[in-house]
């Protein structure tokens, strides 16, 4: 009985700990200070995992060395925050066909190719870095790390006094582990805010922060139809979320923008054409992530821009191509013809155009397809396979 | 990737994790009838994956970077004590501009991950595969395409080095007698390490010794010089001081 009160004891005391422990050292300077060393003990240890962690990063195959792309990213979020502050971060661009940036404890950003192929302008781009680099000046990681241990902590005694007392601790634990979850959304929104107002103080369109998160929502629904499911947007976060949903997100960006300078050019034209050189790998890898609906939805959005050209053409062929109902391989046909027409010049073309008719039965037309990509290109890789099914 | 080391955390603070030292685990594998040439082999020591910290209550790993970098220190000059005891000539790789660092770094994760599948389907008598039975020989590689390395050049092997220490917190050990006392087993600190040799002929790993529960603490000179004795046990051709490692 004794023993039940003192972890009760211990319990109301750990639950008036939290908060302390949650106030935040005193920094003299900002993170992104020319030169910053990490200063507590925590942020060293922060920075160097992190310091690690982009040493990987740094050297993987899945860097975008090629091009200007890099340096690109940099000068939009340089006019973004000032140079002063955009001097301690570094920007790595990743080939990665998902909808993601993150932002490393010392400054190290990273930025997936699957976030360039679907934001439509510089502005939606910025609004994204912008929100990444107030990560970085808000000190999320190591806030975050510190928040993390201490509820671990508190869910440690609490499980182990609950157990020598015999007290059921399970919810107590759960909430715990809620909060812990609720921290992280808040960092976000914080995250949203800051960035938000980089983005109206740097003249692009403050409204362009909430339009990423509505074409995010419209792709998703798009994505969720193709899959024969029901779309679903929530509207508000789930208790193991770890960013405030998109909905959230989109409303309060607006509503924030309203109040804010309403900006300038959202620079549609030169996001376009820092992108393009890479947009057929782009377009590729996300052809691959067999999701037809959200990268019909993402051509749609490129073609409203650019027009239909060989590249997005060639794509929605690729698209069909792979889903393969006879409709489609009818459409791949055509689209396939139609990139050719617009100038796609890669031979692939001859080939995948070729494959898709030998499936849907135009046997001579196929055959004409798939010589004319042996001619063009007769030490392919799969020149063998290619002309194994012309001798059939 | 944080939220995973909250579960995994939390997991832990429920008490329930035993050791996970497996009971007649095999430390150390040796390619068969290999043996170093005597004297004049030149090493390679590979940028060590060297992690300290501290492990909190709650069991998360807290980095520490002035720990991490005593150790770092520390490991690299019993290395080089070590090795040249045992007339070999080791050098630090130096990161240059080669342009080649892309790939070495992917050799360095094809290391760990070949390491890992050692310890995992082999050293586990239960666990081994078909292919890794004892009788079927040490036989592992990450390929003959490390030998066209230019920054390696001049290397007769390469030495790879991976620790982990999270030395448990006053708060993790004040847990562990709380738990103890109502009977649930609690861990504190985890040390881990392994050290593997590859051929830099032909890319065959000749030697690997991996250790859940190693000694010495890596943050002084002396606990370091004890550390690398226990990672290099087994070193090929070349006898280990067993006595000194009685008090492991």
């Amino acid at each position: 009985m004794k023993l039940r009160a003192f972890a009760l004891m211990a319990l109301t005391g750990f639950a008036t700990l939290q908060p302390a422990r949650a106030a935040q050292d005193a920094f003299q300077l900002p993170p992104y200070a020319h030169a910053y060393e990490p200063q507590t003990v925590d942020e060293r240890g922060q920075w160097m995992e992190a310091d690690e962690r982009e040493r990987q990063i740094r050297d993987s195959p899945l860097r975008i060395r090629e091009g200007n792309l890099e340096t690109y990213l940099r000068t939009v979020l340089c006019h973004e925050v000032g140079q002063d502050r955009c001097a301690g971060v570094r920007i790595y661009a990743m080939e990665v066909p998902m909808f993601n940036a993150t932002m490393m404890a010392n400054g190290a950003m990273e930025v997936w190719s699957g976030l360039l192929l679907r934001v439509r302008s510089e502005a939606e781009l910025a609004a994204i870095l912008g929100h990444e680099f107030a990560h970085f000046e808000l000190r999320h990681r190591l806030n975050g790390f510190k928040n993390q241990r201490g509820t671990s902590d508190a869910m440690a005694w609490i499980s182990v006094l609950g157990g020598i007392s015999n007290t059921p601790v399970g919810s107590a634990n759960l909430s715990l582990l809620g909060s812990v979850y609720r921290f992280g959304r808040d960092q976000e929104s914080q995250a949203d805010l800051l960035g938000l107002k980089y983005l109206a103080n740097s003249g692009y369109p403050a409204g362009s922060a909430s339009l990423v998160w509505q074409s995010l929502m419209a792709e998703e629904d798009a994505s969720a139809l193709g899959r024969k499911q029901k779309p679903k947007q929530k509207y508000t976060a789930g208790f193991f979320d770890s960013h405030p949903a998109s909905f959230e997100r989109a409303a309060r960006l607006a509503q924030e923008a309203a109040k804010l300078p309403a900006g300038g050019d959202a620079r549609a034209k030169e996001f376009q054409e820092a992108v393009a050189p890479y947009l057929p790998r782009f377009l590729t890898a996300q052809v691959k992530l067999n999701d037809f609906g959200g990268s019909e939805y993402i051509l749609s959005n490129l073609s409203q821009r650019s027009g239909w050209t060989g590249d997005l053409l060639f794509a929605r062929a690729e698209l069909h191509r792979a889903r393969a109902t006879p409709r489609d391989l009818q459409l791949a046909s055509q689209f396939y013809r139609d990139a050719k027409g617009a100038g796609y010049s890669n031979p692939d073309l001859d080939r995948n155009l070729g494959l898709s008719l030998l499936r849907n039965g135009q046997t001579e037309e196929g055959r004409a397809a798939l010589s004319s990509y042996l001619t063009a290109y007769p030490d392919a890789s799969d020149a063998k396979a290619i002309n194994a099914l012309l001798a059939n | 990737m944080q939220f995973n080391t909250v579960l995994r955390a939390s997991l832990l603070a429920c008490g329930l994790c035993a050791s996970t030292m497996a009971i007649g685990q095999e430390k150390t594998g040796n390619k068969e009838g290999f043996s170093l040439a005597p004297g004049t082999v030149r090493i390679m020591l590979m940028r060590p994956v060297i992690q300290v910290g501290e492990q909190s209550t709650g069991g998360m790993y807290e980095p520490n970077a002035d720990w991490t970098t005593q150790a770092r220190e520390n490991i690299a000059a019993s290395l080089h004590d070590a090795q040249s005891k045992l007339g070999n000539q080791i050098t630090s790789y130096a990161e240059t501009a080669s342009g080649e660092e892309p790939v070495i770094t992917q050799y360095s994760h094809l290391f760990g991950t070949v390491a890992d599948s050692v310890i995992e389907y082999q050293f586990f008598p239960g666990n081994r595969l078909p292919t890794k039975k004892r009788d079927k020989g040490f036989d592992w590689a990450v390929g003959p395409g490390i030998a066209s390395l230019k920054s390696l050049e001049g290397a007769d092997y390469a030495l790879f080095i991976t620790t982990r220490d999270e030395f448990g917190s006053t708060g993790r050990k004040v847990l562990q007698i709380f738990a103890a006392m109502g009977g649930v087993s609690v861990t504190s600190g985890v040390h881990t390490g392994h050290a593997g040799l590859i051929d830099l002929k032909t890319g065959e790993l000749v030697w690997l010794n991996a250790d859940r529960q190693m000694g010495g603490d890596v943050r002084t000179p002396e606990g370091a010089q004890k550390r690398v004795k226990q990672l290099l046990e087994g070193f090929p051709g070349k006898p280990v001081e067993t006595a000194a490692l009685a008090g492991k």
